[in-house]
């Protein structure tokens, strides 16, 4: 397929997309753009975070603080039998 | 570094998972009820009190706040305190949401039955209780932020993220959509009408489903499955994008609840597009629960913890795939009002937030007992008859709803509708409502097994009420002379955070509702519109304490096949007196937005006392009642004065005695016409006040040669 084509189909998709998207007018646009950039910010924000702080985080629920004696933190839930 | 050794509060995980448990039965009792009126409809034994249109309110509201509600605070007493490495804030806040919270329950089990509704899908409570309401919430609220402001663990992990996005964006939806003026201490009108009754409520509504039913479990999420599956979550980076994304968007989709409606378009647009996008940070979620049991699958095939929670995690992708594929407008032509958005909500809410409660209350039993499961084969048939149940629910209702969509919208060659009987779409559909009432019955069925298994798992061990733990003592950040929590709750990062989401919830309801109440363009006046008569008020609250808006939509949207079954579709400006918006989700019945002068009184009338006399095969409950029961004339001053302070028009000093000579005129003009139908009826029965709300709905605009088109 020429890319000219290819092109011009891609034009008409998103701009069915757009139309059939309602009436997209300066509030969705700006509603979107507004999450767009937002998500960006979080993305790059996410992506920028240290591995210790990461390890940290995800560590965090497994440890109880709960003394040996009581701890319930790896009594297993049931009596299962793991199979061999 | 100094080590603490404090204690966890577990008699309050236990009293609220007794709760869940309790309640969970009760609410789906109620809904099994529902589900058999659908084709039995003498199930309600001719009792007022528990028709149709009275239970499924207390279905919804028992299954959403009552079981799911108390098993989403079992949950975070339970892992705010391990995560915070703190006991909770306050045992006497502890206590007073837990009362409290059942409190509400009781009392909403004991009004909904009588009729006392504001007709708000999932607001339906009246005002009294939604102050109290709001009064525990806070308590909540005080609670949670006090345990985080002493904490020991210095980073709040994701799921507190979670909880504290839950506590803000309640209290402010709450607030907002519960504004409504007393009439008296059982009856009020909401403050807004019409389409922006409609927007508030729907925004409301799909953040009630968002914020209640999503984001407090999906925090229980991020806790419990990696503690039931002893591994870290897969990407805590993934986590963290998933909860601002979630957060950020979610409170714009609300509007996709009112596609096709008479809400203008631009607020449709941005409810779908919206809710499209969802799907990015849903799926994310998803992803992260399931990836994080990569590696420990073959513990997934053993462990009736980890089952539960894969399908629950599952259920989550499905339905947040589903939803947004509903709020496409070509899709959503088709489905809404269908009982397919009845299956969408019963994945979310059997498969999502019930499962999940059930894998939690494995969890949770054997370690408050310091045991193990009583038996973890009951666990397993519990999961599967649990899953075959939502399999029989789900599937005959998707078919339904395909079927009632597709023969809604049938023409024949001719060009007329092919089946221009409602009632036929219903009864072609009614061995799929009976599959439904299985599906339920193996459901709950399955709940009574976890039942006795927890039952006997608590005998079987010793209750630990509080569990003694060890963790550093954090420095307090104001110095050696600071109040240490305060300081740390003013500088750390929790207000930081909290005022950030209370920013990103803010931003899409702003966006949307305010200009819904400012430009005047959008609910366009019809002038030959005008508020109800007293009589046809006292019609409207009648229609509003049956529940008929559980069945009867009032909303004709603009396609060809709903004017040529229902006439003219619905404008903005009709609805401007319509405290509250009666629109209604779901077609059991017709829709009723221009019932007025279809038939004649006699037929109402007739058809009211039996149905199935006027309309052969119809599912709709008899309401005898209604032929002898006196209308509440002494209740009509105070309401219309209600009415009036919300913003209907009536004359000055209307209430006191020119509006009881109207009342009177008009209920006699209808018993004279029953009469002509050779029925004879005493004008002041509740089933005149409603055949006159009956004939007005909708012949506004007839009155009228020249109405303003609504666009």
């Amino acid at each position: 397929m020429p890319n000219k084509l290819r092109e011009k189909m891609l034009f008409n998709l998103a701009h069915s997309l757009l139309r059939e998207a309602g009436s997209v007018n300066g509030y969705g646009l700006f509603s979107f753009l507004l999450f767009f950039s937002f998500f960006i910010g979080v993305v790059v924000w996410a992506f920028r975070l240290k591995k210790n702080y990461l390890n940290h985080m995800g560590e965090l629920p497994l440890d109880s603080g709960e003394r040996p004696i009581h701890s319930t933190d790896s009594l297993p839930s049931t009596n299962y039998e793991p199979r061999p | 570094m100094n080590v603490d050794t404090f204690k966890y509060d577990n008699r309050i995980v236990r009293a609220f998972a007794v709760a869940t448990v309790v309640w969970g039965i009760v609410g789906m009792l109620a809904g099994l009820l529902a589900a058999v009126q659908l084709f039995f409809p003498e199930a309600n034994l001719n009792f007022q009190f528990i028709t149709f249109g009275r239970i499924r309110p207390l279905h919804t509201n028992a299954v959403i706040f009552a079981f799911i509600g108390n098993g989403m605070f079992m949950g975070i007493y339970y892992s705010l305190q391990r995560l915070c490495k703190a006991r909770m804030y306050s045992d006497f806040l502890s206590r007073f949401n837990f009362w409290g919270w059942q409190l509400i329950i009781v009392s909403a089990a004991l009004t909904l039955p009588l009729g006392l509704t504001t007709s708000k899908e999932y607001a339906e409570l009246e005002w009294p209780i939604d102050i109290a309401i709001a009064v525990v919430w806070v308590a909540f609220s005080i609670n949670l932020f006090g345990t985080i402001a002493k904490r020991r663990e210095k980073h709040m992990y994701v799921a507190i993220w979670f909880f504290i996005a839950t506590a803000i964006t309640i209290a402010v939806l709450h607030i907002v959509n519960s504004m409504e003026m007393p009439a008296g201490w059982f009856k009020s009108y909401s403050m807004y009408a019409g389409v922006q009754d409609a927007l508030v409520q729907w925004w409301y509504g799909h953040n009630a489903v968002a914020f209640f039913l999503t984001t407090p479990y999906l925090g229980l999420m991020y806790y419990f499955l990696p503690k039931a599956a002893n591994r870290p979550v897969f990407s805590y980076r993934l986590s963290i994008i998933h909860f601002w994304a979630l957060v950020f968007l979610y409170i714009w989709a609300g509007p996709h609840h009112l596609l096709y409606s008479a809400l203008p378009d631009w607020a449709q647009s941005l409810g779908m597009v919206f809710s499209l996008m969802l799907i990015a940070p849903s799926w994310g979620g998803m992803l992260n629960g399931l990836l994080t049991l990569r590696g420990a699958w073959d513990r997934v095939r053993q462990d009736p913890v980890l089952k539960f929670m894969v399908v629950a995690v599952t259920a989550y992708g499905m339905s947040t795939l589903e939803g947004p594929l509903l709020s496409i407008k070509t899709v959503n032509a088709l489905s809404h009002y269908t009982d397919w958005t009845v299956a969408h909500v019963h994945v979310g809410a059997m498969g999502w937030n019930g499962f999940l409660t059930f894998s939690m209350l494995y969890y949770l039993f054997p370690r408050l007992y310091q045991t193990v499961l009583w038996s973890a084969k009951l666990a397993n048939y519990h999961f599967w008859i649990g899953l075959l149940g939502m399999m029989f629910y789900c599937i005959p209702i998707y078919v339904a709803g395909l079927t009632e969509g597709l023969m809604w919208k049938q023409f024949n060659p001719e060009g007329f509708l092919q089946y221009p009987n409602f009632l036929e779409t219903i009864l072609q559909v009614l061995p799929m409502f009976k599959l439904r009432a299985v599906g339920g019955t193996l459901y709950l069925a399955g709940v009574i097994l976890m039942v006795y298994n927890l039952y006997r798992t608590a005998r079987a061990g010793n209750f630990e009420p509080d569990t003694e733990a060890q963790a550093a003592s954090l420095e307090p950040v104001g110095g050696a002379h600071g109040k240490p929590g305060w300081h740390r709750l003013l500088e750390g990062r929790p207000l930081f955070f909290t005022v950030l989401t209370v920013v990103a919830i803010l931003i899409g309801g702003i966006v949307e509702i305010i200009p819904m109440f400012l430009i005047k363009q959008n609910v366009p006046t019809l002038s030959s519109v005008k508020p109800y008569t007293p009589l046809e008020v006292l019609g409207r609250d009648v229609y509003i304490r049956e529940g008929c808006v559980g069945c009867h939509s009032q909303m004709i949207r603009p396609f060809r096949s709903e004017t040529e079954r229902y006439g003219e579709y619905s404008k903005a400006g009709e609805f401007v007196y319509d405290h509250p918006f009666l629109w209604g989700s779901e077609r059991k019945g017709p829709d009723l937005a221009r019932e007025g002068g279809k038939y004649p009184d006699a037929w109402h009338y007739t058809h009211l006392d039996d149905p199935r006399a006027t309309s052969p095969g119809s599912i709709m409950p008899r309401y005898g009642w209604l032929l002898t029961q006196k209308m509440d004339v002494e209740a009509l001053p105070a309401r219309l004065t209600a009415l009036g302070k919300v913003g209907v028009p009536y004359p000055a000093d209307f209430e006191n005695g020119p509006a009881q000579k109207d009342l009177r005129a008009q209920a006699e003009i209808i018993a004279v016409n029953l009469k002509r139908g050779s029925i004879t009826a005493e004008p002041d029965r509740e089933i005149i006040a409603l055949i006159a709300y009956l004939q007005r709905l909708g012949t506004d605009i007839k009155s009228a040669p020249a109405a303003a088109d609504a666009k």
